[in-house]
């Protein structure tokens, strides 16, 4: 860490600010609770609930690190999220583009597998994925899933990576009182000059070293 | 109890508004002894009280998006603002698309904004002389410089010495070191010949009269519970409130200044937001300090048969060459910042590093196709996740799901940064706001309707910004993610989308063509000033808020020295 962190216990010391602070973090804390009383759906039937649950945790499956999009609310947020772009934008047209999709899997799930996509085998349902995941090398005949996914797997994986898991997975390190800002570490700058100098290979393509 | 018919109290100075220009006329006035009532046209707001500091956007609505009713998110300060207040309306003149932000709350917009405080220098208060576009103001840097001094030190600015052309430097707390993706912004731009040097942002790196440094949270933008930033109530209302002599009255939304047969102003008559009734505050001295197009609205709202055009607008500009800042921005992602040790990198809420223009001398040798300059602000880094997270990565990642996907998008995060630049509008003639004489707001008072124009200075502005941005990216190694071309006129803002609006009372030497004398005075209503950025002649590249501060000093000291000389009756 490049920083010392701070608990909010101490906090007050740092600042020398009791009154305030102390305001300040008990509110936090108050946030901090969950919510008690269990999520009531505004949008997904009872089939679409399932189906989303399915869906989400293909895209974000648990691994050795975190859990998965739907152990991370991800579909309680989903459901809210279509609710108040209906209300922002004053009509159902992002919602439709979801449940439409829900629907398209469906359909091409029952023409392969004559069964609605959330009752597939974990094989069939990575089968109709595997055509619509990759925009670039999809089927021209597909262009519906296809934007249908586009659209579930930014809802999924920002649902994921902005609830208390995903923060923790990513990790993100602040929201909290710093004693002593330092700048840069200088082991990750080191790491950064290395690449500048040597180039680098990564997802986003590849980096020439820089001259 | 009998009936007493009371003498209505009057006081010495009514002030409208208390962002930072109704601030800074408080405190300056309040110190030296002035009897002050001023009216807020929003909410009381106490950011050590209100702030919504370390909470998670987990625990918020929507994971804390923006909305309609806050634009700038569910934990933003802003608590009525926004380019949309319900029951206040503006109009647009055919062909327009303004968008005017209102901060309705105590501080106004000083509550959520981003403290970049930046002097504007030599050049940019003769724009004219150097160009022969726009005006020139009636002072110069000279006359400004010395309360510029006293402004940083009062609300605290960090910064670098670098004696930058037009750039002047001022009196700096530290600057904090920049973050790793700002070091290499730096490592970019040097190979560019762009200058990239410590910001100069008002958030204290130093403790400041009794206010404690900056912990490094990353949101001033939600108010800071601390007061280590700056804003008006914690920097200048309420210490001012502690002399006595400041009286402060909030959902008072002024309709007009009241005017004598003398052709001096006696007060304001506001309407009670909460009672629905209008009051009358009588005072010997107004000041107009509503934000820049409020303040004109107020004015040109307030006729008499000594003001049949609205108050002080002999000359018929009063809410002419209003401006904003040119923006436009670029994103990308840079791959050589993937997969990086995590690190806080909150800072301070804003860049550590900018780049200020620094083609001055290729624009006198005639060889750029626009007039004046743009700053630029940089971000990126490992933020505080809300909703939108990894929005279009299948643009970065060519899609996918599974195990694969969530290890991919860690290594991402933390690798996309953005560039935007922030320019100078030169004012011209179709850009203006008057009264639209057929819509009222829930107060019944006359609103605002824009007309806004940009010209081909702004948008080739935007264009060089676009190209110049791109090659940064590249040279960082990275991959431009969102741009603009000419079809989108390189994306450059909408008027009133940067909020800084500036100008509509421009000050001047000539009563003829302009509103007020170079004290910000009425040139024909003497005890009427105004200490927003309606004065303004010109919008240089430098963020108002500083400038605001400054001129509101300069102006209270002139109103506290034209008291005492008895040149204003009081």
């Amino acid at each position: 860490m490049s920083n010392s962190d701070i608990s909010r216990r101490n906090i007050f010391q740092i600042l020398g600010a009791a009154p305030a602070a102390a305001a300040l973090a008990s509110a936090a804390e108050d946030t901090a609770k969950p919510a008690h009383a269990p999520y009531q759906r505004k949008v997904f039937n009872d089939h679409q609930w399932r189906t989303v649950h399915v869906l989400c945790d293909l895209i974000v499956p648990a691994d050795e690190k975190s859990g998965s999009a739907t152990q991370a609310g991800v579909p309680e947020f989903i459901d809210d999220w279509l609710d108040f772009r209906k209300q922002q934008d004053g009509n159902e047209d992002f919602a439709a583009q979801i449940l439409g999709g829900l629907m398209w899997l469906d359909l091409e799930s029952k023409r392969l597998f004559q069964t609605d996509f959330a009752s597939s085998t974990v094989a069939n349902q990575k089968q109709i994925l595997d055509r619509i995941a990759w925009p670039a090398r999809a089927a021209a005949a597909d262009h519906a899933g296809v934007a249908f996914f586009n659209k579930f797997r930014d809802l999924t994986v920002s649902g994921f990576f902005s609830s208390k898991m995903g923060v923790a997975d990513l990790p993100y390190l602040g929201n909290r009182a710093v004693a002593e800002w330092k700048g840069a570490d200088p082991k990750v700058w080191a790491i950064i000059e290395e690449r500048m100098k040597n180039g680098y290979k990564g997802l986003g393509g590849e980096v020439k070293p820089m001259v | 109890m009998a009936q007493v018919k009371a003498t209505p109290k009057t006081y010495d100075v009514v002030i409208v508004g208390s962002g930072a220009g109704g601030g800074i006329a408080a405190h300056v006035l309040a110190l030296s002894g002035a009897k002050i009532c001023m009216l807020e046209a929003g909410d009381w707001y106490d950011c050590t009280k209100q702030s919504a500091m370390f909470q998670w956007p987990y625990n918020a609505p929507h994971r804390a998006a923006g909305s309609k009713e806050k634009p700038f998110g569910y934990f933003d300060a802003t608590l009525q603002g926004g380019w949309e207040v319900p029951g206040e309306p503006y109009t647009n003149a055919p062909g327009t698309d303004f968008k005017w932000w209102r901060g309705r709350m105590l501080g106004g917009r000083t509550n959520h904004y981003g403290r970049i405080s930046l002097r504007m220098g030599p050049y940019d208060f003769k724009p004219y002389s150097r160009d022969g576009k726009g005006f020139d103001w009636p002072i110069s840097y000279d006359d400004l410089a010395p309360y510029y001094d006293k402004a940083e030190e009062l609300i605290g600015v960090f910064g670098t010495h670098e004696g930058l052309e037009n750039t002047p430097d001022g009196k700096f707390q530290p600057a904090p070191a920049p973050r790793a993706y700002e070091k290499l912004f730096k490592v970019a731009s040097d190979k560019l010949n762009i200058p990239c040097i410590p910001s100069r942002l008002s958030i204290l790196t130093q403790p400041l009269n009794g206010r404690p440094a900056c912990h490094y949270c990353g949101q001033c933008g939600r108010a800071c519970g601390v007061n280590a930033n700056f804003n008006s109530p914690g920097v200048h209302i309420f210490p001012a409130m502690k002399t006595g002599n400041l009286e402060v009255r909030a959902n008072a939304m002024v309709r007009e200044v009241l005017a004598g047969p003398d052709g001096m102003a006696r007060g304001v008559s506001y309407i009670d937001k909460k009672t629905r009734q209008e009051v009358t505050v009588n005072a010997r001295i107004v000041v107009l300090a509503a934000s820049c197009c409020e303040t004109a609205r107020i004015m040109l709202n307030s006729k008499s048969s000594q003001f049949p055009n609205g108050i002080a607008n002999s000359s018929g500009l009063v809410g002419r060459y209003i401006m904003d800042t040119v923006g436009s921005d670029v994103s990308g992602y840079v791959p050589i910042l993937e997969d990086l040790p995590p690190r806080n990198e909150d800072g301070v809420g804003g860049m550590h590093m900018y780049m200020p223009w620094w083609l001055y001398k290729e624009q006198k040798a005639g060889k750029m196709p626009f007039a004046r300059g743009y700053h630029i602000e940089i971000g990126g880094g490992r933020g505080l996740p809300e909703a939108g997270q990894f929005g279009g990565s299948n643009y970065l990642l060519g899609g996918g799901y599974g195990v694969e996907l969530k290890q991919n998008l860690r290594k991402i995060y933390g690798a996309n940064v953005y560039m935007s630049g922030r320019g100078e509008m030169i004012p011209n003639d179709d850009s203006y706001c008057d009264i639209d004489p057929n819509v009222v707001d829930q107060w019944g008072i006359p609103v605002l309707r824009f007309h806004f124009k940009f010209s081909q200075d702004e948008i080739l502005q935007a264009k060089h910004m676009q190209e110049t941005f791109q090659q940064v990216i590249e040279t960082m190694g990275g991959k431009v993610t969102g741009k603009a071309g000419a079809e989108e006129n390189w994306g450059i803002s909408r008027g009133g989308e940067i909020i800084h609006e500036v100008g509509a009372t421009k000050m001047g030497d000539d009563p003829k063509t302009s509103v007020l004398n170079q004290y910000s005075q009425a040139w024909d209503c003497k005890n009427l000033f105004i200490t927003d950025a309606a004065p303004f002649v010109s919008n240089a590249d430098k963020n108002p808020t500083l400038s605001i501060t400054a001129l509101g000093w300069r102006t209270s000291e002139y109103i506290a020295d034209q008291v005492k000389k008895r040149n204003l009756h009081v």
